[in-house]
């Protein structure tokens, strides 16, 4: 599977570049063996990778899962070359990472397959509770793939052809996933 | 409501569809009310996508994530195939920030008239391991150092050992003062959280010593 192409921070004004400055010292620092430095790292980018944690793998494994990306990277910071942002670098292996997560879960796995009679069920009915559902919560309900591909293209904003080489399947598979994802999702959208 | 054009609303709004395909669809949408309708509603599930807000966790993960940093053992990140170089001044001013740094939050931590409880932090071990598998791993790793530490005692000057030993007899009161404090009140957060730093800290200091011997690189 080829490396995608790192999807870098938006920088949006000179707070943000500070921001990124920032880290780029911090990470020099912590991949000396400062755990002071990587501490700060910690703070600076705990909420984006938990989200991102949150949304591919669901509230109850997040914060496991987020623990697991920020020691996987104390472990590789010595392979960070600063070519990109320290929290597009993150970003990256924390998606590697909870993809490999979601792999292991071979329930999720055959839901992934066999997904379609719960996203046909979520675009039919639209009374009940779920209009009330929180829209995050919502998308933590979709159909393991199809969540996938969506947090991915929609939420991180990357690529059918970039989403298909990280999860290893056709582009057509993507934006099928990812349509059957948005049909989904509508129900939770208040009107 | 499927038609042909129904599986084919999310490539027109990515406007991934050719030409004479968006013509069509276009061309249908007006005759259709079910598509048109649903793209409506994919529109607007695209602008809730555009308004998601990262947000961090409820609780604090940095304790567990320091637990388990420590119990790794490293002192340093793999893949830097190079060993730290300290002097004792170094190493003295490292030692007497971590002394600093720990008496300072165990004031905090005994002064302060709620017992830190307002911090939104998790106490030490809950996140992913139990506080006592993390102390197990703490006593662990402390344990490999020390002795590694006493094999190679030789390898440090006296100055080194002294200060070394003095600050470590400092952290080891601060951390017997935290679990002392805790034993009084087990669930207060910031004692945990407090008690956990101070053992990664020593972990740490130690792992710093062990590789002025050449060990735990």
């Amino acid at each position: 599977m080829e490396p995608v192409a790192l999807r870098e921070y938006s920088v949006t004004g000179e707070r943000d570049r500070r921001r990124m400055s920032s880290d780029a010292a911090d990470a020099r620092r912590a991949a000396k063996g400062d755990p002071e430095a990587f501490e700060r790292l910690y703070h600076a980018n705990v909420a984006r990778v938990h989200s991102l944690a949150r949304r591919m793998l669901g509230e109850q494994d997040a914060d496991e899962a987020t623990q697991d990306a920020f020691v996987r990277a104390w472990e590789k910071l010595g392979l960070f070359r600063g070519d990109a942002a320290f929290g597009t670098w993150l970003h990256r292996l924390a998606i590697n990472l909870f993809l490999g997560r979601r792999a292991k879960r071979a329930k999720d796995w055959e839901r992934m397959q066999g997904g379609q009679e719960l996203v046909e069920v979520a675009g039919g009915k639209r009374e009940g509770l779920e209009l009330h559902i929180d829209f995050e919560a919502a998308i933590g309900r979709l159909p393991s793939g199809a969540r996938e591909v969506f947090v991915l293209h929609d939420v991180e904003g990357y690529k059918h052809h970039e989403i298909a080489d990280m999860i290893g399947v056709t582009t057509g598979t993507t934006k099928a996933q990812l349509h059957r994802a948005r049909m989904a999702l509508r129900r939770y959208i208040e009107r | 409501m499927t038609d042909v054009w129904t599986d084919r609303l999310s490539e027109y709004l990515d406007e991934e569809l050719s030409a004479s395909e968006r013509e069509a669809l276009e061309a249908h949408l007006p005759e259709c009310s079910a598509c048109a309708q649903a793209l409506g509603e994919l529109r607007r599930v695209a602008a809730r996508t555009g308004a998601l807000e990262d947000r961090p966790p409820a609780d604090n993960l940095w304790p567990g994530i320091a637990a388990r940093i420590a119990h790794k053992g490293e002192a340093a990140p793999r893949g830097l195939g190079r060993r730290f170089t300290f002097s004792v001044p170094q190493l003295v001013a490292a030692a007497a920030a971590l002394v600093m740094l720990t008496a300072g939050g165990m004031w905090l931590a005994l002064h302060s008239g709620d017992g830190g409880s307002s911090l939104a932090v998790r106490p030490a071990g809950t996140q992913g391991q139990p506080v006592s598998t993390a102390a197990s791993n703490f006593d662990a790793a402390v344990t490999d150092l020390q002795r590694m530490l006493n094999e190679r005692r030789d390898q440090l000057d006296s100055a080194t050992i002294r200060v070394l030993e003095e600050n470590l007899a400092a952290i080891d009161q601060a951390i017997a003062e935290a679990r002392a404090a805790l034993s009084e009140d087990p669930s207060n957060s910031y004692l945990n959280q407090h008690l956990a730093t101070t053992m990664w800290r020593k972990v740490h200091l130690l792992q710093r010593a062990a590789t002025l011997t050449g060990g735990a690189t």
